[in-house]
């Protein structure tokens, strides 16, 4: 990774994130005023930051770093997936489900149960002497502005604009719910959260195949040119899909919805044991 | 004339627009040497000479994707160039790429580019890289990050 550090990009336009790719190539725009490229098959990565980009440690943490491991990570061993990640007493727990099903305040929710968290939208998996690992990168909580109704103490954070447009609060777990954070953990089940106007959460569970299709969809398309990393990712859908899963359908707050997932989890256990 | 489409997919996800097909073909000499161009968009062919041989291979190929959501106008050129890539972004309205290796080159071309900019800046700038990279000179006249000049 090459990274060049050029203060006449302060005078750059200012635009959106903006990406484009062919192939093994993938290039574009990351604020404020950066430029990036991506050669996937000699697994390089060159990049025109501005000042104000190279010294805002939120820009490598919640953009430069997040987004490279997103385009690069699967040709390295690691692939980025759309769901979040907990841990409670050694076990990681993933939750996944369509956008704007509130994966993100039922995550928010959980740490406030003393959940660990790993990752809140992307977690990136990898395999460790074919033991299955979800890696996080310690990044905040995304909430949007109407998930203050779910907690009354977001009124005091201002919101942000993030990368896709969306205003949304930034969360510290810790500072939110005194909740830890950590690395890495090893999932051994899936929640796939489904919204109903029901009241009540119900567990039903949910057939591999459900889990590795909706993945495989949810993941960007590879050109054939990366069939190594399209190998890579498919075995590791494969993977995943084979852990214990259960469609979650709630009509219940982020709260209570959270209460069930703990209860059903230590049932799980104590009947398991 | 068929109105111009686009085709998107978002099953799977193709956010970095790798798979718009670009089924209009042609090719053309330059300065002796065989071009291919492939296109989604019949006004990005170049006006360059054709080339009637069409068993011969190519010496490089550019696919120019005429890109919908790539607004805005052309901006003074940044290039991130090494031995291998060459990589040039004018704003969101026009980003490319060289691969020296594959000899294969591929741009993003904005709707706001008209006929006029697309013939007279942006061919000759393309045809400039090409001839660099058929040289063997792949940074030829480019320095490897330039903000300043187009040196077109």
């Amino acid at each position: 990774m090459e990274i060049i550090v050029d203060r006449r990009l302060e005078a750059a336009v200012e635009r959106p994130a903006y990406f484009r790719g062919n192939g093994h190539l993938v290039f574009g725009f990351l604020p404020p005023g950066s430029f990036i490229s991506y050669d996937l098959r000699r697994k390089y990565v060159r990049a025109v930051l501005s000042t104000k980009a190279a010294r805002d440690d939120s820009f490598w943490r919640s953009l430069l770093i997040p987004i490279t491991i997103g385009i690069l990570g699967t040709t390295v061993g690691v692939v980025p997936l759309h769901c979040a990640c907990l841990e409670q007493n050694g076990n990681g727990l993933l939750i996944s489900g369509d956008s704007g099903v509130g994966k993100s305040t039922l995550t928010a929710a959980l740490t406030q149960r003393g959940f660990a968290l790993i990752s809140d939208d992307w977690t990136y998996f990898s395999k460790e002497q074919s033991t299955l690992v979800a890696h996080g990168l310690l990044s905040p909580i995304k909430l949007l502005p109407d998930a203050v109704q779910f907690f009354r103490e977001l009124g005091e954070l201002t919101p942000t604009i993030f990368l896709n447009g969306e205003l949304a609060y930034e969360v510290d777990p810790a500072r939110f719910a005194g909740s830890t954070a950590k690395n890495t953990s090893r999932p051994s089940r899936i929640f796939f959260l489904e919204r109903t106007p029901h009241p009540g959460c119900h567990f039903v569970p949910c057939p591999s195949a459900s889990i590795r299709d909706f993945f495989e969809k949810s993941a960007e398309r590879l050109p054939d040119e990366l069939i190594d990393a399209k190998t890579l990712r498919t075995g590791l859908i494969g993977t995943l899909s084979a852990l214990p899963s259960w469609v979650l359908r709630s009509g219940e707050s982020p709260q209570r919805t959270s209460e069930a997932i703990d209860h059903f989890i230590l049932e799980n256990e104590y009947a398991t044991a | 004339m068929q109105p111009l489409e686009f085709s998107h997919y978002s099953d799977p996800l193709d956010l970095l627009r790798r798979f718009i097909p670009t089924p209009m073909k042609a090719t053309y000499r330059l300065d002796g040497a065989r071009l291919g161009v492939e296109t989604n968009d019949c006004a990005l062919l170049p006006e360059l000479p054709l080339d009637a041989d069409i068993t011969a291979t190519c010496a490089l190929e550019w696919k120019l994707i005429r890109d919908a959501d790539s607004p805005g106008l052309l901006e003074p050129p940044m290039f991130l160039t090494s031995a291998t890539l060459t990589v040039v972004a004018m704003g969101t309205a026009c980003l490319l790429a060289l691969d020296h290796e594959t000899r294969k080159l591929f741009a993003f071309i904005g709707t706001d580019i008209d006929a006029l900019a697309f013939r007279e800046y942006l061919v000759p700038f393309l045809c400039r890289m090409t001839k660099d990279a058929l040289s063997g000179d792949p940074i030829g006249c480019f320095v490897s990050w330039n903000y300043d000049s187009a040196h077109v």
